[in-house]
């Protein structure tokens, strides 16, 4: 167990470097971002000056050796556009993403694994069609048509809560519908069919047969094990989240980490991009173990092994 | 009933966000400030929320020209330029603006160990000199008539702020003269001032002023049409009958500063290299067609590099050329080219008004003299990449240019000068060869004397009006949707100046 564990943590640092090179090199080919920090008619001088002052002006491998030698001493650099530590720049917008992810699963959890369960228990009713057509449209909805539209109903028509921005409960309240529903109808229709599947097998079976109510064989009996299914997807989905998390705080102009490495991005501001790149990749490695880890918890077998 | 009741207690609560409200000015723009420095920037964003705190040396107007501000520069002779400062101006936290803490800003932007954004504009100065309590001199390398424009650059900070607290935590917590105090900044959330009560220039009249930066150009149409902001940027033409159908909010232009037009690669022995060619795209092209159409009416056609804000421009040089494919065919045909010819054209997407859908435009209208366009289109970075290292796939590229120093020479010289005087290097846009046209321009730079200058400048149209090295285009608008209680009106320099604007309600 303990050897499973350090096998993974190391794999971890694997990935971290793995990313932390695909950004560097990824970023490098992509151009000067001298290019975009001066006016287009700033002299080739102050150009060359600028270039020199942030190091662009040496080899690419040193660039890259300065690179990694500073992330392993916890250093990411400085953001070339407000020439702050980017690493307190990146952490300062991980709390409002991870907030609106957090929420946005625990929606997703709420509504999905019921919505699951009530399809499986009553399928082929009306209340399953039901069910299962709304899973559908969450699945297909793009994120931003139905934060939009959120808008367009809650916040123009209705007035009842704000349009943008953060700061209190309300204004959470659409962007997490809007990031939590395509996760939610995943997690329904993983639920729904594990759970059918459950229901048909040999254990179900007897604990039907020792006369248990129906509600302690659907959740004790057949949700415990159609879960180990829908943890590996809550797990996974946690990429789709915060990537869904760009589009939604682009909308509803939430202070978030997708918002502002977009903007990073098309300004070329190396170091930003470079250490949410890394800070993601720890984290989504993180969840990934911590997945891994509820398995050993859920399910007896991989234990044992 | 008891439905009922709870459901008021829903809309009460819901009711509660900050609304735009009693004496608050809520600007939205699309991304938040990078800094709050406001010489360490190259965005109008970030420019538009510093100006409020602090205050430029010379201050531009409405028109275009520029006045003295925090003091005064006059020339004394062709290098040197004496200056003063005004009297009983006090930073936010107490300090005295003098002659020493205006030095301190000259060499702060001129220390070349640590370069920042706007050093770039005072690169010919020497030497700063303090000459007395409130008088400096300013020894220059070479003549440098564009000093007072670029004096509206210099927006003065503190001394003793900064050198206690370090150029990093000023960047973060700025103290300036202007008319608003600096409050908090939530980071991508908003920047809040207040009102400075003793701005030497008077009261302001707005007491407080949030900028919100809202990147969803719907949403911050959602959050003007409801009241939840007063002033939007970037309103698409699209969004235009929807603010004015609103009854709350109305749209407001400007013509700005950036004309758009098509710069083609005259180099080489291609169709492109004859002059004939050229004056045909141009007239083969219909202006005001794409104005209309394509842009909603938010532009004006020009016919020249310039646009009337700037110093140099000449309304009879910069008549657009009329829409006219007959002439545009005979041209062709007198080129050599009675069945037109084919190249191919870059344009940006989402950089300027409608670029994309301008660059289709054209590609339809030169189809009808028979000139085939390919048309490829970029990312920003990339396509400026292309342009800054020379390295463009295509033989026209579409591009924008937004003169904010108001001054003929930024757009002629950086966009056009081809490098045939002697000592004076092309700059990396240089394509059309044309040593007059370099000659006048390059004496421009060297004269102080501005009748003289505009002259010259005269001249130099002249030669591109007849060289047609571009396909010239129109002078971008500037569109704000502002509710209808604020009294403001947008600036060509795009700066959101909250000492203007009034509420009334």
């Amino acid at each position: 167990m303990l050897s499973y564990i350090v096998r993974r943590l190391l794999l971890v640092i694997v990935v971290v470097w793995g990313a932390a090179t695909l950004a560097f090199g990824l970023l490098y080919l992509s151009g000067d971002p001298v290019n975009l920090l001066l006016p287009l008619d700033a002299s080739e001088e102050a150009r060359q000056e600028m270039r020199h002052a942030y190091g662009f002006d040496q080899p690419i491998y040193v660039q890259y050796a300065r690179y990694l030698y500073k992330l392993t001493h916890g250093d990411f650099g400085t953001s070339l556009r407000s020439e702050e530590p980017a690493l307190g720049l990146v952490l300062q917008r991980m709390g409002p993403t991870l907030l609106l992810a957090g929420w946005g699963l625990l929606f997703a959890v709420a509504f999905g694994v019921p919505a699951g369960v009530l399809a499986a228990v009553r399928k082929g009713s009306f209340v399953e069609l039901i069910t299962m057509t709304f899973a559908l449209l969450g699945q297909s909805v793009p994120v931003f048509w139905l934060g939009l539209m959120l808008i367009l109903v809650f916040g123009l028509k209705l007035h009842w809560l704000p349009i943008s921005g953060a700061g209190s409960w309300k204004h959470l309240v659409l962007p997490v519908i809007t990031v939590g529903t395509f996760v939610t109808a995943s997690i329904a229709r993983l639920t729904r069919s594990g759970v059918i599947q459950e229901l048909r097998s040999d254990h179900v079976r007897t604990a039907r047969a020792k006369g248990l109510s129906g509600r302690v064989v659907v959740y004790k009996h057949a949700l415990r094990n159609a879960a180990i299914p829908v943890v590996t997807i809550i797990g996974l989905q946690l990429g789709a989240l915060l990537s869904g998390a760009v589009i939604t705080e682009t909308i509803f102009a939430w202070p978030g980490i997708g918002r502002f490495v977009l903007i990073a991005v098309s300004q070329r501001d190396f170091p930003v991009v470079q250490t949410t790149v890394v800070v993601f990749a720890l984290m989504l490695a993180f969840v990934n173990l911590i997945v891994d880890l509820t398995y050993l918890w859920l399910d007896p077998r991989v234990r044992y092994s | 009933m008891r439905k009922n009741w709870l459901f008021l207690v829903f809309m009460l609560l819901a009711a509660l966000p900050a609304w735009a409200a009693g004496d608050t000015l809520v600007v939205a723009q699309g991304v938040d400030a990078t800094t709050l420095d406001p010489v360490n920037h190259q965005e109008t964003p970030t420019g538009n929320i510093v100006s409020n705190i602090f205050d430029n040396f010379y201050r531009r107007l409405p028109n275009g020209k520029y006045e003295p501000w925090l003091g005064e520069a006059k020339a004394e002779g062709d290098l040197t330029w004496e200056l003063t400062v005004r009297k009983g101006v006090k930073f936010h936290d107490g300090e005295e603006l003098n002659a020493e803490v205006l030095k301190f800003n000259f060499d702060r932007l001129l220390d070349p160990k640590k370069p920042l954004k706007y050093s770039t504009y005072f690169k010919p100065i020497e030497k700063v000199e303090v000459t007395g309590p409130y008088t400096l001199k300013i020894t220059t390398k070479k003549p440098f008539p564009l000093f007072l424009t670029r004096l509206t650059y210099l927006w003065v900070v503190p001394k003793k702020y900064i050198e206690e607290k370090g150029s990093a935590y000023f960047a973060n917590h700025p103290v300036g003269t202007g008319p608003y105090k600096f409050v908090r900044w939530v980071k991508d959330q908003e920047i809040d001032l207040v009102a400075n009560e003793d701005y030497w220039a008077g009261k302001p009249k707005v007491k407080k002023v949030v900028f919100r930066p809202i990147p969803e150009a719907s949403s911050r149409v959602a959050e003007l049409v409801t009241g939840g902001v007063d002033i939007i940027t970037n309103l698409a033409p699209e969004a235009m009958d929807a603010v004015n159908a609103s009854g709350v909010a109305e749209v407001r232009t400007v013509p700005s500063i950036r004309n758009i037009f098509v710069e083609l690669d005259v180099k080489g022995t291609g169709p492109l290299h004859d002059p004939k060619v050229r004056l045909a795209l141009n007239y083969a092209v219909d202006k005001e067609a794409i104005v209309k159409h394509v842009l909603g009416g938010n532009g004006v056609p020009v016919g020249c590099p310039l646009n009337p804000y700037m110093f140099g421009y000449d309304a009879e040089l910069c008549k657009p050329f009329p829409y006219d494919p007959a002439k545009a065919k005979k041209l062709l045909a007198e080129a050599g080219y009675p069945n037109g010819f084919s190249f191919t054209m870059g344009s940006p997407s989402g950089r300027y008004l409608n670029d994309r859908q301008i660059a289709e435009a054209i590609v339809g209208q030169l189809a009808k003299v028979g000139v085939k366009v390919d048309l490829k289109v970029q990312e920003w970075s990339t396509y400026v990449g292309q342009i800054l290292h020379r390295k463009i796939p295509t033989d026209a590229w579409l591009i924008g240019w937004g003169n904010a120093q108001f001054d003929a020479d930024n757009t002629l010289f950086t966009l056009l000068y081809g490098g045939s005087v002697p000592g004076v290097k092309a700059t990396l846009f240089d394509y059309w060869h044309d040593p007059e046209f370099d000659k006048y321009v390059i004496e421009a730079q060297t004269v102080v004397d501005q009748a003289k200058r505009k002259e010259l400048y005269k001249k130099a149209l002249e030669r591109v009006r007849a060289g047609a090295p571009w396909i010239f285009l129109h002078q971008q608008k500037d569109i704000y949707g502002v509710n209808k209680r604020v009294k403001w009106q947008p600036r060509p320099d795009e700066l959101i100046w909250a000492f203007d604007a009034e509420i009334v309600k």
